[in-house]
């Protein structure tokens, strides 16, 4: 059985598969619960001043049929006392001390602050600290979470001022409310960071009610924008993760968060450079014990790869991403419809008609019969015809050997570019 | 005629000149597309084609690349 012990930045856990800083952290009970189910580690819900919530705090967005699709909460950081908070990690510790137990934190952006918090926060044993500079909603009005994650400077200078105090691993997670993530990564990075970690909630309104004309969820009639997570934001978190772990520049371990809902996903962020993942909206749609499947299906995954330990799985598929100026624009693929699998639903003809490249004929055999085939030289493989096919296995998407050699549009621009050059010289 | 027949047309278009002896000697891109103007090696005339579809703006960049090695 292949290990699946994890060390992110010193931070040692059974397995990669932690506990979201979120409400599934919010007290010992629920952590001690947590790692009873299975969860290597748990990053503790936000510490900071204690806070005061509104009622009626998460929304989800349901898509023809499936539930929590994507989730929206208004809930702020910890509104339980700092003593209260500290007591219940000191004995979850105690009862857990190889399961990891990160305290993520907010206070001001000023320095004694910072120093004040670390270091009462350090002495009940915790393994490491996650810097919340990502929440989006309510702590930013106040220059807290994303507020400050948005600005490299005070990124920096906040990580800095951090580790001035720190003795453990300092992680700093990274809002995705901005344009380029890595801008802010490498400012962590500069501050000292020993690992960052991605993405935070996305700005994010769940919908209003058409009958009432509120929004989802809201106060007493009013609303206010939220954090938007789960299995939707996953695209999203993997390219800032991916983007992320092919800067030369982000040279410290990346935590995995973002509609992370399986071991697949698991996989997919490491493969991308996480070294662990956190998790949040799954344990809340399906409770602590989802991580038992988690785990038993990493282990399997990776005893069928035959790999030793799952950080042999981590950055694997990184050098893979690159820039589109660097894709071969000679690679060929084509839809290939198989007439045995396929129902004649005509959904892959109305696709490619209406809105790709209308290279699906609509044919009649000999006995009369429809079927559908794909004109290969003018398919351009977009896949849309197989996105939407709902029968597996109908349509294959395959790829053409080209006369042509490979070229990228990098090479390309040179290579006119030269020209250009050679007309000035003459 | 479709995009795949009006590239093979550009592309043999492209294949008749190289083949008489020309090479590209100037490319200009515009929203019309690619205007390659080919110079003759030996009698040093010069002939332009419009080349208006993606498959055949590759495949004149082959073409350029495969020079340039």
């Amino acid at each position: 059985m292949a290990d699946l012990n994890t060390n992110l930045a010193g931070i040692k856990s059974p397995n990669p598969f932690w506990l979201a800083s979120a409400p599934p952290t919010n007290s010992g009970y629920q952590v001690q619960r947590a790692f009873e189910a299975g969860w290597g580690g748990a990053v503790w819900k936000t510490l900071g001043d204690p806070i005061l919530n509104v009622s009626s705090r998460f929304a989800a967005v349901s898509f023809n049929g499936q539930r929590v699709a994507g989730f929206n909460n208004i809930e702020l950081i910890t509104d339980r006392p700092l003593e209260v908070n500290l007591k219940e990690i000191y004995e979850t510790k105690k009862k857990f001390p190889n399961h990891a137990i990160i305290a993520s934190l907010m206070v001001e952006p000023k320095q004694e602050k910072w120093h004040e918090i670390v270091k009462r926060v350090e002495d009940v044993g915790i393994d490491g600290l996650e810097l919340n500079f990502g929440c989006p909603h309510g702590m930013a009005e106040r220059g807290m979470g994303s507020a400050s994650g948005q600005v490299p400077e005070l990124v920096e200078k906040q990580t800095y001022w951090t580790k001035e105090a720190a003795k453990t691993p300092v992680i700093v997670k990274l809002t995705p409310n901005i344009t380029d993530i890595t801008v802010t990564a490498e400012s962590a990075v500069r501050g000292g960071a020993d690992a960052v970690s991605m993405i935070n909630t996305i700005n994010s309104l769940a919908g209003v009610d058409i009958n009432t004309w509120n929004t989802i969820p809201h106060v007493g009639g009013k609303g206010a924008h939220g954090g938007y997570c789960g299995p939707a934001v996953k695209p999203i978190a993997l390219n800032m993760v991916a983007e992320c772990a092919r800067n030369p520049l982000i040279n410290v371990p990346i935590s995995g968060i973002g509609g992370i809902s399986n071991w697949q996903d698991a996989v997919e962020f490491m493969l991308m450079g996480a070294t662990g993942v956190q998790i949040c909206t799954a344990a809340m749609h399906h409770g602590f014990r989802i991580v038992e499947d988690m785990i038993e299906g990493l282990s399997n995954y990776l005893d069928e790869k035959g790999l030793a330990s799952v950080n042999d799985l981590v950055g694997k598929s990184v050098a893979r991403y690159s820039d589109w100026g660097e894709l071969d624009l000679n690679y060929k693929i084509v839809a290939r419809i198989n007439k045995e699998v396929c129902i004649n639903c005509n959904k892959c003809h109305i696709a490619c008609e209406d809105t790709s490249h209308q290279c699906i004929d609509m044919l009649q055999d000999s006995n009369g019969r429809p079927y559908l085939r794909v004109r290969e030289d003018d398919c351009v493989g977009c896949n849309l015809c197989s996105i939407v096919c709902p029968v597996d296995g109908a349509i294959d998407m395959v790829e053409l050997k080209s006369d042509l050699p490979p070229m990228t549009w990098n090479e390309r621009q040179s290579a006119i570019g030269l020209l250009r050059q050679r007309n000035t010289v003459k | 005629m479709s995009d795949y027949q009006e590239y093979l047309a550009e592309r043999e278009q492209i294949d008749l000149l190289i083949g008489e002896g020309y090479q590209i000697e100037h490319v200009t891109e515009n929203l019309s597309g690619a205007f390659v103007d080919f110079k003759s090696k030996k009698a040093g005339d010069m002939k332009q084609l419009h080349i208006k579809t993606a498959d055949g703006r590759k495949y004149f960049s082959v073409i350029l690349i495969n020079r340039n090695r």
